[in-house]
């Protein structure tokens, strides 16, 4: 695991851990869930765990709460190992995938579940699921039964439930997945107007990089149990660490091009040699004839005209799939399939078959070993605060 | 104009009518009985227009056994508590343990979950006729034969594997998360059991225990068997009945019949609204 955290120079202390776990371990089975998992979150920050169906985002959340127990490793939470803590005395509430909310119950006395639970006084949880209801806007359908309500409304009363007891740490399980597209949008805004009000730690798990990416303050990325990249959402897309986060953040996927060292200070590929990425100062260090990809995104190969960027290579045009106002440029370059993104204007007129002349943008070129994947260092390692200027 | 979906027409509404009517026909024609005089009763063809008359009723519970007697306590209201206390803490018994094992069986699988749920399974499988002659000697010789024990435990052990089995299905369709959300939300595994899940399966509890106590109501050749003369049953009384001085007393039996019906029809009627959903194992949603 690398760390390409962003830090301001002269901020003073490092910010303390909220929640930290160190090398946990889970298996079920012969099925290795958490594979050593090293993870911090800090206080008032909304994290988001990105990862692949079956990384183990589940499984992480689950042992935060206690629903599971760790085979291994260290939970501490507010400088206190919490392993052996109940699950209710965490102080740590999470929102499930499906909801979860009680259907025999009605949206009331769903809110006033974990209060009951506590034997809070009966006038104080009148009051609080009230003040819930407000600021979730549910007050309307608090007496009707949950499955009555919208799946917007039942996505805020479960994230109200999980709120009234003022929790210190929020986890949230992939909570927009059972809705519609549309709502999606608009309850990540709700998640990010919730984390500014409330200010409550958020540890937010998906799938989905443009969740991760259009709400996570800082992301980590899981990958078989283990994180593999901690950083700003401009961290992970600038400096992925291996082909994984280079292609598992931004949409479409980076284009990855088997490529070897070659003649010089170049790198070459079926259809180029390209030379003076970022990447030029560590390509020394590599053997001759070594087997690299080449990672470029989407965005940053274009047709050539103006100014050269980087290495121009003729392309033939395969597909397009236009999105409204960007169009996705399938091009078959050199035999393999590439993908490029364009302003809807500027792909009027591409049909399959169309011949063109391209070039990559050689600065925003991103080289890995094609076996492990692992990113090879840039001339001068990733500078402070880089990322977000 | 498109038919509005999910109604239907008079063609079908009538169809079903006819097909309800035929199912229903042995029942009219048992209440009918029921309140006719014994020529009345024999009358061929069948009489549609009669005096109804209650004699028949009076004599389930006092009638004389030979002409001219005077009437005589039959015990039927002995025989008709037995089948309703046997029945109902049968069921009862069988509800309570099965459902805990239901749910053991449903969200703390053993190794081997389905051969035990197999295993518990083939108790059933036995006709009834093969197992009476070991259970009657087991009784004989434990002193079981004739007492409520000995009868309640049977029908609780005859009841248990349909009951887990029934449960079960309904305990698996219940979400996890909704339990670990409890779990989180402060409450214990007890609490989880008593107030999220058991409200939850409501409908499957009230259509297990119908079904039960419907099996239960309606069992003979044990009930022949096995209870004695204080402990008998409704169906076992209403064999007995058949025959005596003036040949079959058709409206006799058609007036056991028909309160022998009467706590199937009512337990059904206030459970009905969950019948449906439990029935059709939660597929109907309302």
């Amino acid at each position: 695991m690398r760390d390409t955290e962003r830090r301001e120079p002269g901020s003073g202390p490092e910010p303390e851990a909220h929640l930290r776990l160190e090398g946990v371990g889970k298996r079920f089975g012969s099925i290795v869930a958490l594979d050593g998992l090293d993870l911090e979150v800090r206080h008032g920050e909304f994290y988001c765990l990105l990862g692949a169906s079956a990384a183990g985002k589940t499984t992480a959340l689950r042992v935060i709460s206690g629903l599971e127990t760790p085979g291994g490793g260290r939970v501490v939470f507010d400088g206190e190992e919490i392993a052996g803590v109940p699950s209710p005395d965490r102080g740590i509430a999470m929102v499930f995938q499906t909801f979860a909310l009680y259907p025999h119950l009605s949206v009331f006395e769903n809110l006033a579940y974990p209060l009951r639970e506590a034997r809070t006084p009966g006038p104080e949880i009148r009051a609080r699921v009230a003040e819930m209801a407000e600021m979730l806007r549910i007050g309307h359908v608090l007496q009707r039964k949950p499955e009555t309500a919208s799946g917007g409304e039942q996505q805020r009363i479960a994230i109200g439930r999980a709120l009234i007891r003022r929790p210190r740490l929020l986890l949230l399980d992939e909570p927009l997945t059972n809705l519609d597209a549309k709502l999606r949008h608009d309850m990540r805004a709700e998640f990010k107007r919730l984390h500014r009000e409330l200010g409550t730690t958020m540890l937010y798990a998906t799938p989905d990089e443009l969740e991760a990416l259009g709400m996570g303050e800082r992301i980590g990325v899981l990958r078989d149990g283990r994180i593999v990249q901690t950083g700003s959402p401009d961290e992970l897309y600038e400096h992925p660490v291996d082909t994984y986060v280079g292609q598992m953040v931004g949409s479409p996927k980076m284009n990855l091009a088997p490529a070897q060292r070659g003649e010089g200070l170049t790198v070459a590929t079926s259809f180029a040699d390209v030379s003076g990425g970022p990447w030029t100062g560590t390509l020394a260090d590599l053997p001759q004839q070594a087997g690299l990809l080449l990672g470029f995104r989407p965005t940053d190969i274009r047709p050539a005209g103006g100014a050269p960027r980087g290495p121009r290579f003729p392309a033939r045009v395969h597909l397009t799939e236009p999105l409204g106002d960007v169009t996705v440029v399938d091009l078959d370059i050199a035999e393999d399939m590439y993908r490029m993104v364009l302003p809807e204007s500027e792909a009027v007129g591409f049909r399959p078959g169309d011949r063109l002349d391209v070039e990559i943008a050689v600065e925003q070129t991103h080289l890995f070993h094609r076996d492990t994947g692992a990113a090879i260092g840039r001339d001068v390692a990733p500078p402070s605060g880089a990322a977000a200027a | 104009m498109r038919r509005q979906i999910g109604r239907a027409g008079w063609g079908w509404t009538g169809f079903s009518a006819v097909v309800s009517f035929i199912y229903f026909f042995p029942v009219l024609w048992i209440v009918l009985t029921a309140f006719k005089a014994h020529t009345d009763a024999l009358a061929i063809p069948p009489k549609w227009i009669f005096t109804p008359t209650l004699e028949n009723f009076v004599s389930v519970f006092a009638r004389a056994y030979i002409k001219g007697q005077t009437a005589v306590d039959t015990n039927f209201d002995v025989y008709f508590f037995n089948s309703i206390f046997i029945a109902g803490s049968s069921v009862l018994i069988a509800l309570i343990i099965g459902t805990l094992a239901a749910y053991g069986f449903s969200r703390y699988p053993l190794k081997g979950n389905n051969t035990y749920l197999f295993i518990i399974l083939t108790t059933r499988m036995l006709p009834p006729i093969v197992v009476i002659i070991p259970i009657f000697l087991m009784f004989r010789v434990s002193g079981l034969s004739g007492t409520y024990l000995g009868v309640i435990l049977l029908y609780t052990a005859f009841n248990l594997p349909f009951t887990i089995w029934m449960m079960k299905s309904f305990f698996d369709e219940l979400s996890p998360e909704v339990e670990d959300a409890a779990r989180l939300d402060g409450s214990n595994g007890y609490r989880v059991f008593f107030r999220v899940c058991m409200p939850q399966v409501k409908a499957g509890l009230a259509a297990t225990a119908v079904f039960g106590l419907i099996l239960t109501w309606n069992e003979f050749l044990f009930a022949l068997l096995l209870t004695g003369v204080e402990t008998r049953t409704v169906p076992v009384a209403m064999a007995q009945t058949i025959g005596g001085d003036i040949g079959v007393r058709w409206g006799l039996l058609a007036a056991i019949e028909t309160l022998f019906l009467i706590p199937v029809v009512v337990v059904v009627y206030v459970l009905q609204n969950h019948l449906l959903r439990g029935v059709t194992f939660g597929t109907i949603r309302r």
